[in-house]
């Protein structure tokens, strides 16, 4: 549909739907609980013998669960119609697809429109967020003070690791997801994604996997932390299955994605917009595409090899029957390591697309910031063994691996300084999204560098394993990406929703999440020096002022997302509407209205230069020009 | 070519003032911030806390840099509204990403190069004749076997002082991790592997053996005494009698 030349108009079109059915999330629920049952049932009756068969039974009721909800849902549709050859789908059945005239149900169908997909993969990140948020508060209740007080320590281990899980898969997709697909097709001036309905797919199957996940903790929960660790894994409770069977969807999920955002942008580019012009945004989500293409099928296969340890009876990952230990660490690190540059390549990508814009100057060296980000995804695939210089794996790769390791610094350094030289002597306009921005550059330095401590072995020996490690990742993860995912949110937030956010309410949230977020972190980097172990439920007498002052600032970071929540949640509903351009922006989503039309360009604009030339005499007038013919939105020469 | 103007002087000058600051407060570190790092009762964990605060004090320019440009621009340049002016338009500077490229390599290969002088330290025994000591872990304690000594087993680990001492270590079921923070030691214990560690204790003490890998239900309560004794100590301690503690099989 992105191919044809239909123009949308204001008249809506006239369309009357196939049946009075209509497919949405309700029959994929119903659909896929009743093949869950069914697959679950009809396993039990046919594998008897021993303990194998109620993983079995669990692992296929799952299947049936995902497999049920993706029918329900709508998704083989059209291929099936396609299929059995009954022809293409009309014009105006692509547009109901689409979601026009679909009103507030198109959110929750197989709507095809980039900018719906976007919008469900922003509530699903906040919603991501909110249970793993949860999950981060009852961690730090229990660590408050030493003594498992609170919950069972199997309770404890299982909260631990579905913070850890919930976490990552919300951070991978919490800028892809919903600013890879609102924002990009709109600022290379694409009508829509390359292939609509594998977007509207990649969402759904990332439904399946979190509805997968959630039930986890009423099957026993899992003992092992997010990095699922065999052989520890192998005799789990079936909560671990729950586990597996989220990753699978999950790789499914993010491999469609990463290959549809990453053609469309090859492919798509409006007239004139080069590689050399584009929006530094696309390029992030580009390079965190491609990389995650290349990596997560490992974290797959190592699910994969793991579920047929406890379903099947393999042994892969058991020792004392020919397996290792060692071989899911590889997987699953081969996926671990360039998964934090997935997560963290998007945000180093929003924090140089934005400070142009709040410091109404051209990025500084903007072709060595694209050198930068590439250079770190191509880094990030050679580093995986530094999480086992302490394995024992083999003492003679830790030094290669050391050395690669801390390459990536270079790099990492090279984004820093166009984000460094962007700065300097710029204007700087204080928005919500700059002052994220702003903590970005704080608080990545921070984890960047303690990041050193643990690439190198000498250091690694004692923080290994501690909870230095855990402030470490969390200073890059929360405090760098997930402020970029701030900034980014309010950043789009008017052209998104329509209307403006609580300018009160994000300083506010800003400043206690900035005090909350160092308190609860640099506190923890105490501990951790101080030789506390990550993710135990108890822990000495030594360790608990450092704990209790982590748990203070976790509840006051805890009291920041809250307030987020309802800016949003009301800002959307009532806030002051948003006018086109409020940022005075040069990228080409700036120059539609607001709300963005179905199709987005009436016509496909022609580029003419880059998108960075604030104060240069290249700067038009950045004033929204929809709709004029051929006009340059980024710029005119 | 570079030339400093006023604005590139605040910066050096501000850069300067905080990295000395900064680096005063990382020296003082155990004086402002007691009980920080675990007693260090070994050469290799002398040599790993020297290395923190090495690194400690190269990072303090680096974070410096970045802070002091936005920090200033910020203090100086900010407004709540819309700027009236835009920035002067600077695309790129050629030697100032020249230097950076160049700054940032030589405190990267030279951070490797230095870590790589000290991996015998951590993977290489000690110089001397060795005390083996097989380490074996299991859900959720450790047992010590003195090979040495007729194959005498303890639950808890004793180690004479001043003596090179080989740990080979092991688990009958899951990966653990077997680390004793005051001696700065550390490796894993995997099911059917036999992994080692090496070191020189000279301190006598009492410390801890630490499992620092998740391992399931009680992996927070697996932990070990580690007794430094004395040579003459250690020699009657291995002559009493040993009820035998084996791994579960």
């Amino acid at each position: 549909m992105t191919a044809t030349s239909h123009h949308t108009s204001a008249a809506p079109v006239s369309f009357v739907p196939r049946s009075k059915f209509r497919h949405s999330v309700l029959s994929g629920l119903a659909v896929g609980l009743l093949l869950a049952a069914v697959a679950y049932e009809v396993t039990k009756f046919l594998v008897t013998y021993d303990t194998l068969g109620r993983n079995t039974s669990i692992v296929m009721g799952y299947l049936g669960w995902g497999i049920g909800f993706l029918i329900g849902v709508g998704a083989f549709d059209h291929p099936l119609h396609w299929f059995l050859g009954r022809g293409e789908p009309s014009q105006d059945e692509l547009m109901d697809e689409a979601g026009l005239n679909g009103g507030v149900w198109r959110y929750f169908r197989f709507t095809t429109d980039h900018k719906v997909v976007g919008i469900q993969y922003l509530v699903m990140g906040m919603v991501l967020f909110a249970a793993g948020g949860l999950a981060a508060m009852m961690i730090r209740l229990e660590a408050m003070q030493p003594g498992a007080k609170i919950f069972p320590v199997q309770t404890y281990n299982t909260i631990v690791g579905m913070h850890g899980l919930i976490m990552i898969v919300a951070t991978i997709v919490m800028i892809t997801g919903p600013f890879g697909n609102f924002v990009v097709p709109i600022m290379i001036g694409a009508r829509d994604m390359a292939f609509p309905r594998l977007n509207a797919l990649s969402f759904w199957l990332l439904f399946t996997a979190v509805g997968i996940f959630l039930t986890a903790p009423l099957l026993g929960g899992f003992p092992t932390g997010w990095t699922g660790y065999a052989p520890l894994a192998d005799q789990a409770p079936p909560g671990m299955d729950a586990y597996s069977l989220t990753i699978l969807f999950f790789v499914a999920s993010t491999a469609i994605a990463a290959a549809n955002v990453t053609i469309t942008v090859m492919t798509m580019r409006a007239p004139g917009m080069s590689w050399t012009r584009l929006p530094i945004l696309t390029w992030g989500v580009v390079a965190s595409s491609v990389l995650g293409l290349i990596v997560m099928p490992a974290f797959l296969a190592s699910q994969y090899l793991l579920v047929l340890d406890r379903a099947v009876g393999t042994s892969f990952y058991v020792g004392a029957r020919g397996g290792s230990g060692w071989l899911y660490e590889h997987l699953f690190w081969f996926m671990g390591h360039p998964e934090v540059y997935v997560i963290v390549l998007p945000a180093f990508a929003v924090v140089t697309e934005l400070l142009p814009v709040f410091t109404r100057k051209p990025l500084f060296g903007y072709r060595m910031a694209i050198g930068g980000i590439v250079g770190v995804a191509a880094l990030s695939m050679i580093v995986w063994a530094h999480h086992m210089f302490l394995t024992g794996w083999s003492p003679t790769a830790s030094g290669p691996f050391m050395l690669t390791t801390e390459l990536i610094s270079i790099p990492t350094g090279i984004v820093f300084l166009a984000a460094v030289g962007t700065l300097w002597k710029g204007r700087v306009w204080m928005t919500v999204p700059m002052l994220f921005v702003i903590s970005f550059m704080w608080n990545f330095v921070i984890g960047g560098v303690t990041g050193l401590y643990l690439a190198d072995v000498p250091t690694d020996v004692q923080l290994h394993g501690s909870l230095f490690v855990t402030a470490h990742f969390h200073y890059t993860l929360m405090g760098g990406a997930m402020m970029a995912f701030f900034a980014a949110v309010y950043y789009w937030f008017p052209k998104m929703s329509g209307r403006m956010y609580n300018d009160r309410l994000g300083r506010i949230q800003f400043w206690t999440l900035q005090i909350g977020f160092n308190v609860t972190f640099l506190a923890m980097f105490y501990t951790g020096l101080q030789g506390e172990p990550r993710r135990v439920a108890d822990y000495a007498a030594k360790f608990a002022s450092g704990n209790f002052v982590t748990t203070m600032g976790a509840l006051l970071l805890g009291v920041s997302m809250i307030i987020f929540w309802y800016n949003l949640v009301v800002s959307a509903r009532k806030g002051e509407k948003a006018v086109d351009n409020p940022w005075h922006a040069n990228t080409l989503e700036w120059q539609l209205p607001t709300p963005v039309p179905l199709e987005n360009f009436d016509e496909i604009p022609v580029i003419t230069a880059g998108p960075y030339e604030y104060g240069s005499p290249y700067e038009h007038t950045s004033k929204p020009v929809p709709s004029a013919p051929a006009a340059s939105a980024q710029e005119v020469s | 070519m570079l030339r400093l103007d006023k604005y590139a002087r605040t910066i050096l000058g501000l850069w300067l003032v905080t990295t000395v600051i900064g680096v005063v407060l990382v020296l003082n570190t155990r004086t402002l911030l007691p009980g920080l790092l675990p007693v260090a009762a070994s050469d290799v964990a002398k040599s790993e806390d020297f290395t923190l605060g090495l690194f400690t004090v190269l990072a303090v320019p680096v974070a410096m840099l970045v802070w002091v440009v936005a920090a200033h621009t910020i203090v100086t340049a900010r407004s709540r509204e819309f700027p009236t002016e835009a920035g002067p338009v600077v695309h790129g500077n050629t030697v100032v990403q020249a230097v950076w490229l160049a700054g940032s390599a030589t405190l990267c290969v030279g951070l490797v190069v230095y870590g790589l002088a000290l991996l015998p330290s951590i993977y290489t025994p000690v110089a001397g004749t060795q005390l083996v000591v097989d380490v074996t872990g299991q859900q959720w304690q450790w047992t010590y076997t003195y090979p040495g000594y007729g194959n005498i087993t303890s639950t808890s680990l004793v180690l004479p002082v001043d003596q090179p001492v080989t740990f080979r270590v092991t688990s009958v079921d899951v990966t653990h991790s077997f680390w004793i923070p005051a001696l700065g030691v550390k490796v894993d214990a995997n099911d059917h592997e036999i992994t080692q560690a090496f070191v020189k204790a000279n301190v006598t003490g009492s410390f801890t053996v630490r499992c620092a890998e998740l391992c399931g239900l009680y992996h927070a309560y697996m932990q070990s005494p580690a007794e430094i004794v004395t040579p003459a100590a250690f020699r009657q301690w291995v002559q009493q009698p040993h009820p035998k503690v084996a791994p579960a099989a």
